[in-house]
């Protein structure tokens, strides 16, 4: 079970190969691959929350590496001077003392060290044959220094660690220009090292990918990932195999009726004055929005594995009527938990549900919305979890849900991509969508993430204001913290509570968002703004009456947000808006909010 | 916890009681804390409540929103803790889901639990591939890290989990949640004889006891009891002595 880390890194990409690995290194002394603290920060953030940050030192003062430690931020500390042991000592985060083994002093001074870790540097050594050993490893067999707190290094690389793993049996290796080509790190090497490192331990299949930076991951109960993991091996399983691909595409096309219009929005172009605006038509799928493209992935997936009985949670109740669509069309069973309040707001759409031969179980719990009904349907899940699939509606929960959704919602991205290049011949500028967990705006910016000329703006609902208690502005008034599954940013109180999130649109009235839109925001790709439930209103009359569309609520917030973008744009720039859904679910809320009408 | 491996070797069984910290108000925890110690209970795990409590049944949830109403935190919990004067004499554990962990710092969180006398702290929302987030920092306070095995943890799994175990082993007996129940299935039984045979450290068995027979149906698999529903309810209804026998039970000297 020996741990492995990757040392000297300087790039997002040789971060992002690392991931597997348990520990990154920064190196802040002298040296060819020396970093910046403000670099190091801005590279920590690509990798995942549960890998440990390592600074290595140089005879650099406490307040040098307490300020590093603080800003990247490191989670250690690894010293490679001749620091003192009050030094040591006085270093909050564990510490790692490197030594560099000549002879029987050598060992003298690595076995006094006061650190939590010891780092044996031999350089030159070959691990493969029992000839040829430049350091000698039965001085520290002699050694009295535990395993547990022993890290190999020096001379590693993809073809001796394995033997040096075997042969010494240590807590941690370390590893850095074994994992280079030409003095640059190199992708494939650090893949290699990590593979070969882990062999076929269980640490391999254990790996971090689920992880968006340091977004993501697998926070459920034990019980749970034993699901989790033959779900994750599944869905990878099925996405490398045509076949699946083929079936999930029939049922879009056959079911569904996509590919969906682009569709130029005249009137609106007109009024708004800016640039050309289209509108990405998911409200013209079957059961009226972009969900069902995800339900029928994850439903094929659930009868691949084998399970017949399916579990999902809904806000407003698109999801858990496309789950309840394609439970009858598939022939599965089907429990849909939905907050009591939800079901109030969404009568039409718990009707549709029951229509279609689904359990509606309500959720009284805590606040009686999505977040309420999530909790259910996972604790529904961890009950039954031997015959039942979690068919989770948005790009939340544990990995692979955030993965596989997004995957299942790019057919949004992608066809846009493919018809604004039909219609205009180039990219869009810019590309709105708006944001609760998430599904529509990943589904529709993932295939757009590479396309630096290409503005992506997610819109979350900020309620009665940011500066009220009543919003569901995640991205925007939001800090970290985990909630069903994954790492990701929440509403929260101080002491880690899990606040209520409030829209007048049920399906933006999450207190999470998924983590890789935590992630793009980290990094900056896309942005985050937020509409008001007034806005989304003024919206909802205008662009019914400008282009005959009644959009659903949510949509509503990306369209009243791209009004307000539109305005900084000029004539000859594109904007796309996706329009996730149709406001049928939503005539109640209508009625009467929009009262008096004329 | 080194009591918890000595009470092993002599073959007497365990039983760890859990309480939801608050519930009723902060200040019960250290008369409850008194009254278990002194009917007999090996340790006390001390519950923090949370507003989403995924892993726990109807009668936890309920009691921790009790304790929420009540501004119960993490904070404030191990505060109490440390406040406490009267002699601690069996290890205490705290429960916690992982996000009020984070939001208080993990480092902080294993240094407070420290100073509050805290041997082992379970978190259920922290699996064995993401330990490394509290693992290191409660190692360098000596706190332990408890890990929880299940009915449905895979060969390669438990064995990994096993070796990282330390103070003793959670053997979820059932596949769902906390909650008192009528039955335990047979097959728990094949289950925490396999852990036992490959432990290196006490496994106790909790998520469903609540009953005598429960005990007697598993006492020769498992090196202990967690009960914790059962527990919350009888405080709750001012009816812990009937909790007594169950203690007596699992504790009292057994010979087969």
């Amino acid at each position: 079970m020996t741990k492995v880390k990757i040392c000297g890194l300087m790039e997002e990409r040789h971060v992002e190969a690392a991931k597997e690995a348990d520990a990154i290194g920064f190196v802040f002394a002298p040296s060819k691959r020396r970093v910046s603290i403000e670099r190091a920060a801005e590279l920590a953030k690509h990798a995942p929350v549960s890998a440990e940050k390592i600074g290595v030192f140089v005879n650099a003062s406490i307040e040098e590496i307490e300020e590093t430690v603080e800003k990247v931020p490191l989670t250690m500390v690894q010293l490679h001077g001749d620091e003192p042991d009050e030094l040591v000592q006085e270093i909050k985060v564990p510490v790692i003392q490197a030594f560099s083994i000549r002879g029987k002093e050598d060992v003298a001074r690595l076995e006094n060290s006061v650190a939590d870790f010891v780092l044996v540097d031999a350089p030159g050594t070959d691990y493969r044959g029992g000839s040829g050993h430049v350091f000698d490893w039965t001085l520290l067999e002699e050694a009295e220094i535990e395993a547990s707190r022993l890290i190999l290094a020096g001379g590693l690389n993809a073809e001796n660690v394995k033997a040096a793993v075997h042969q010494t049996g240590p807590y941690m290796v370390d590893v850095s220009s074994g994992v280079e080509t030409d003095g640059r790190k190199d992708e494939v090497k650090i893949q290699q090292f990590i593979q070969q490192a882990k062999g076929d331990s269980m640490q391999q299949t254990a790996d971090k990918t689920g992880f968006f930076g340091k977004y993501g991951g697998q926070f459920v109960p034990e019980t749970l990932m034993k699901a989790v993991k033959e779900l994750e091996d599944a869905y990878m399983e099925a996405k490398g195999d045509p076949a699946f691909k083929e079936e999930y595409h029939h049922y879009l096309s056959e079911y569904v009726g996509r590919e969906q219009p682009l569709t130029f929005a005249k009137r609106l172009t007109e009024a708004w004055g800016g640039p050309k605006v289209y509108l990405k038509r998911e409200d013209l799928n079957h059961t009226g929005a972009h969900k069902i493209n995800n339900a029928i992935g994850q439903a094929l997936l659930a009868m691949r594995m084998g399970k017949r009985k399916i579990v999902a949670e809904t806000g407003a109740g698109q999801h858990g009527v496309a789950t309840a669509t394609i439970c009858a069309l598939f022939d599965l069973e089907c429990v849909i938990f939905m907050g009591e309040e939800d079901i109030k707001r969404q009568q039409l759409n718990v009707f549709r549900m029951k229509l279609l031969g689904a359990k509606v179980e309500s959720v009284t719990k805590g606040s009686s919305t999505l977040k309420d009904a999530v909790n259910e349907a996972l604790r529904y899940w961890v009950t039954n979890v031997e015959d039942t699939h979690y068919l989770i509606g948005s790009a939340l929960g544990p990995h692979p849900f955030p993965t596989m959704v997004r995957d299942f919602q790019s057919v949004i991205g992608e066809e846009t991509k493919r018809q604004i290049v039909q219609h205009e011949g180039r990219l869009p500028d810019t590309v709105l969508a708006c944001v609760g967990g998430g599904s529509n705006a990943i589904g529709m910016f993932y295939p757009f993430l590479k396309d630096e000329s290409v503005r992506l703006i997610g819109v979350e609902a900020s309620g009665e204001g940011l500066d009220t208690e009543k919003h569901a502005a995640t991205m925007t008034k939001g800090t970290e913290g985990v909630l069903h599954g994954a790492f990701m940013k929440l509403l929260q109180t101080d002491a880690g509570q899990v606040l209520e999130a409030h829209s007048i649109s049920a399906g933006l009235d999450y207190p999470g968002i998924g983590p890789e839109h935590a992630y793009l925001a980290d990094i900056g790709r896309v942005k985050y703004e937020s509409i008001t439930d007034q806005e989304a209103l003024e919206a909802v009359v205008s662009f019914s009456r400008l282009e005959g569309i009644i959009p659903a609520l949510e949509s509503a917030h990306a369209i009243a947000q791209a009004e307000k973008t539109a305005k900084t744009m000029g004539k000859d720039e594109i904007l796309v808006i996706c329009v996730s859904g149709r406001g049928d679910k939503d005539m109640a809320t209508y009625a009467e909010r929009l009262e008096g009408l004329s | 916890m080194n009591r918890l491996k000595l009470l092993k070797e002599q073959d007497a069984k365990a039983f760890v009681a859990y309480i939801m910290a608050g519930d009723g108000g902060l200040e019960k925890l250290s008369e409850q804390v008194l009254y278990l110690q002194k009917a007999g209970v090996t340790a006390i795990e001390i519950g923090i409540p949370f507003s989403d409590p995924v892993a726990d049944g109807p009668t936890i949830e309920a009691a921790g929103n009790r304790a929420l109403k009540a501004g119960v935190t993490l904070e404030k919990v191990l505060k109490e803790m440390a406040s406490w004067t009267f002699e601690v004499e069996v290890p205490l554990l705290i429960m916690t889901y992982l996000n009020p962990v984070i939001s208080y710092g993990v480092e902080r969180f294993a240094k407070e639990c420290k100073k509050a006398r805290v041997s082992g702290v379970i978190i259920p929302d922290l699996p064995y591939e993401h330990r490394q987030l509290a693992q290191a920092f409660l190692k360098k306070e000596d706190v332990a890290l408890i890990q929880l095995v299940t009915l449905t943890t895979t060969e390669k799994r438990l064995e990994a989990i096993l070796q990282e175990a330390e103070g003793f082993v959670y053997a979820v007996t059932v596949t769902g949640i906390t909650g008192a129940r009528d039955q335990i299935s047979e097959d728990v039984r094949t289950f925490t004889r396999k852990v036992r045979e490959k432990s290196p450290v006490p496994v106790y068995a909790g998520f469903g006891i609540s009953k005598v027979q429960h005990v007697d149906m598993l006492r020769e698999d498992v090196d202990g009891f967690i009960v914790g529903s059962a527990i919350v309810e009888a405080f709750r209804n001012q009816t812990i002595e009937e909790i007594e026998p169950l203690i007596q039970a699992v504790t009292a000297p057994h010979s087969v």
